[in-house]
């Protein structure tokens, strides 16, 4: 009987009408409301023209503009570029009656997959209401005791060298005042802030060539994700760390040799165990040829390295890489943190990987399914207490150093977990915010409208690559003014004396076994 | 001289500099009463506001136009504006002398004196002059309307335009 009624053309159309008017979906309940103040609005259209999800429309017999309500995603994009600042966009309230146990995340996605019979996808990172380790947690301070030194002052140094250091090093092994011992290859960052891998696809080349500047001129490094290296950013080479992941997209010796540090991706906080997906239509020309495949195919990243089966399999993929690179660079490996990442990283050091990143369940993604962003993975703070742990323990832990990423939000961040043992941070979401990201988590769409996320032409001219290295810069000397700052008021000199200096952190609010794991006192102890 | 240069890759088309400069050259600096009220007068008998019925005060306070244009084509756009050529053949086709070069170069005109013949439109290699329907100096000629191009802002040491390009898409700078 329903299929009889949905066969009948006339119903038919009015109801691809109904949805093509109220949104993609058929039942398509409006997250957000778009309040316009008619008295203010003066018809200029910039909304009209800079709202990329078809949101907002003008209606020249009324003279009015309006908004499909159902379209839109919050990206504050007509909020911000409105000249009067006539709109509003507030959450559209009370969907369905008050229910503390369906909410909309729930039953809105059971309504798409109705409508779809597909997976619900999303961006960005886990947003979910999981207690955050890095605000319980507090720093200490220099009082009476031991004199607190002043940043402005006093040198300071943030230099971090990342890599394999060696087991020892004697006065034997220096001759007038040069070393003889031969040293294993590092890579030096000025700011303990790498930026993350983002993949030319992913991210809009502006951006990401935006980033490369910024990494150049702060002295640090940015990484290319799995999509390759742009022919026009060879020129940061020295500041690239290149990805090699389960797809291999762009991969060959040159792409391995052109970077100051080659990475395996094994798994992403966002999305650990699965691989990725770049649609047919998003790759263009550009991305086709940094990625070595025909232009319009499907860029499909497997879910596992299909020659990586354990660790053994990692050290030949590892030894690989480093006979590729003749030794001369050094090799990370990048996990998601996971249960028992511990063992997983002890096994990574061993296969002789020179970096290992562990990537929280906080970390960003260009696309993945809804709940596996949101219920797969650990959170950044444990994973790496406990990985640092581990491999002090094992009397391993100058055999790698430890990148932390996936929700580093800022200096403080960024401090603590240098103080849980990490060498350095990865950031991604906030190079995207510094650059205007609005948190949308429609980076999946591909119309990105602040031209982050998006390689449609019209749109990623919305960020214009002097603009996004100007913005990346600053954000990266600001922290690492922040840093300074941190470090001289807990009477430390350099970075150096933080990493996993743990007795700088207490925690507040956390039960015994949370502040065992992380290894760290109660404040006040 | 400082002039406008739009940079065609970064245009996006937001049409904000067009917004600007309506803003810009408004009595009220208002983009409220730019766009609605200016060069009306409020009705009380429709309680709303209607065109002024007397010329000669409808002449004193015009309703303000946008003097750069944004120009699209697909996803290319740039916004034009007047050149302030050092010939300017609108100077030149002026039959009577409203335009002229002021000490600085740029190509300025005096409003008053306009007749509304637009030969400097049909002269303009660029197409930036345009006609200000809202200023008619000769009533009696119907359709009639002064020219009116880019001024570069003389009250603001950047034009308005520049000043608000979201991404840095127009420079106000001093090429040879």
């Amino acid at each position: 009987m329903t299929q009889e009624f949905y066969k009948e053309p006339g119903v038919r159309d009015t109801l691809q009408i109904r949805r093509q008017l109220q949104g993609d979906y058929f039942h398509s309940h409006p997250e957000y409301k778009v309040e316009r103040d008619n008295n203010k609005c003066i018809r200029c259209l910039v909304c009209v023209r800079e709202c990329p999800y078809d949101c907002t429309y003008f209606d020249t017999d009324r003279n009015v503009i309006y908004n499909i309500d159902a379209n839109c995603v919050n990206c504050k994009r007509c909020e911000v570029m409105c000249p009067t600042q006539c709109i509003e966009i507030r959450d559209w309230g009370n969907k369905f009656r008050d229910n503390a146990y369906w909410d909309f995340k729930h039953w809105g996605s059971i309504y798409k997959q109705a409508d779809t019979g597909a997976v619900v996808l999303t961006g960005l990172g886990n947003d979910e209401d999981y207690k955050s380790y890095f605000d319980r947690m507090v720093l200490d301070a220099s009082q009476v005791t031991n004199p607190s030194i002043d940043p402005l002052r006093e040198p300071m140094e943030l230099r971090t060298f990342i890599g394999r250091k060696p087991e020892t090093l004697t006065s034997k092994d220096i001759k007038n005042g040069e070393k003889i011992k031969e040293l294993f290859p590092n890579i030096a960052t000025e700011v303990p802030v790498i930026f993350a891998p983002m993949s030319f696809g992913a991210i809009s080349f502006n951006f990401q060539k935006g980033l490369a500047i910024a990494a150049k001129k702060t002295g640090t490094f940015f990484n290319t994700g799995e999509g390759g290296l742009h022919p026009d950013l060879l020129e940061f080479k020295d500041q690239a760390i290149v990805q090699v992941a389960s797809g291999r997209f762009g991969v060959s010796s040159k792409y391995l040799k052109n970077s100051a540090a080659c990475e395996i991706k094994i798994g992403q906080g966002a999305k650990p165990g699965i691989g990725g997906h770049l649609p047919g239509e998003k790759v263009t020309y550009d991305i086709s040829l940094t990625r070595m495949i025909p232009e319009g195919s499907d860029a499909i990243s497997p879910a596992p390295q299909h020659d990586i089966y354990s660790i053994e399999d990692l050290r030949l993929l590892i030894y690989a890489i480093k006979e590729a690179v003749e030794y001369k660079k050094p090799v990370s490996v990048k996990i998601a943190a996971v249960h028992n990442v511990s063992a997983i990283a002890s096994g990574i050091v061993r296969a002789g990987a020179d970096i290992v990143v562990l990537d929280g369940f906080r970390g960003g993604t260009g696309a993945a399914p809804r709940i596996i962003r949101d219920h797969v993975g650990i959170p950044i703070e444990m994973a790496l207490a406990q990985v640092d742990e581990r491999l002090r323990n094992e009397g391993i832990r100058n055999q790698a150093s430890i990148i932390a990423a996936g929700g580093i939000r800022g200096a403080d961040d960024i401090v603590k977990a240098i103080a849980l043992g990490a060498d350095a941070v990865y950031v991604g979401t906030a190079a995207m915010l510094a650059v205007g990201c609005t948190l949308c988590q429609q980076c999946h769409r591909g119309k990105c409208a602040w031209g982050i996320t998006t390689n449609r032409l019209d749109l990623r001219k919305r960020l214009p690559v002097d603009i996004a290295a100007e913005r990346s810069t600053n954000l990266l000397t600001s922290w690492a003014r922040e840093i300074k700052e941190m470090l001289g008021l807990m009477g430390l000199n350099s970075i150096e004396s933080l990493r996993g200096n743990r007795l700088k952190l207490r925690g507040v609010g956390l039960s015994e076994i949370e502040l065992k794991t992380l290894g760290i006192a109660q404040a006040g102890i | 001289m400082k002039k406008v240069y739009p940079i065609e890759e970064r245009c996006i088309g937001c049409h904000l500099c067009e917004v600007a400069c309506i803003v810009e050259h408004s009595r009220e600096k208002n983009p409220v009463s730019a766009y609605f009220t200016e060069g009306l007068t409020f009705n009380p008998e429709m309680s709303s506001y209607t065109p002024e019925p007397n010329q000669a005060l409808a002449d004193n306070r015009p309703k303000p136009l946008n003097r750069c244009i944004v120009e699209e084509n697909g996803t290319l756009c740039l916004s034009t504006n007047c050149r302030h050529c050092e010939e300017a053949s609108c100077i030149f086709a002026c039959k009577n002398g409203s335009l002229y070069k002021d000490d600085e170069g740029r190509v300025l005109l005096n409003e008053k004196k306009c007749v509304g013949c637009w030969m400097c439109v049909m002269a303009c290699e660029y197409g930036s002059i345009s006609r200000n329907v809202y200023i008619k100096n000769v009533p009696s000629v119907e359709n009639n309307a002064i020219q009116h191009h880019c001024d570069l802002c003389p009250e603001r040491e950047e034009p308005a335009c520049v000043m608000v390009c979201p991404t840095k898409a127009l420079v106000s700078e001093n090429r040879t």
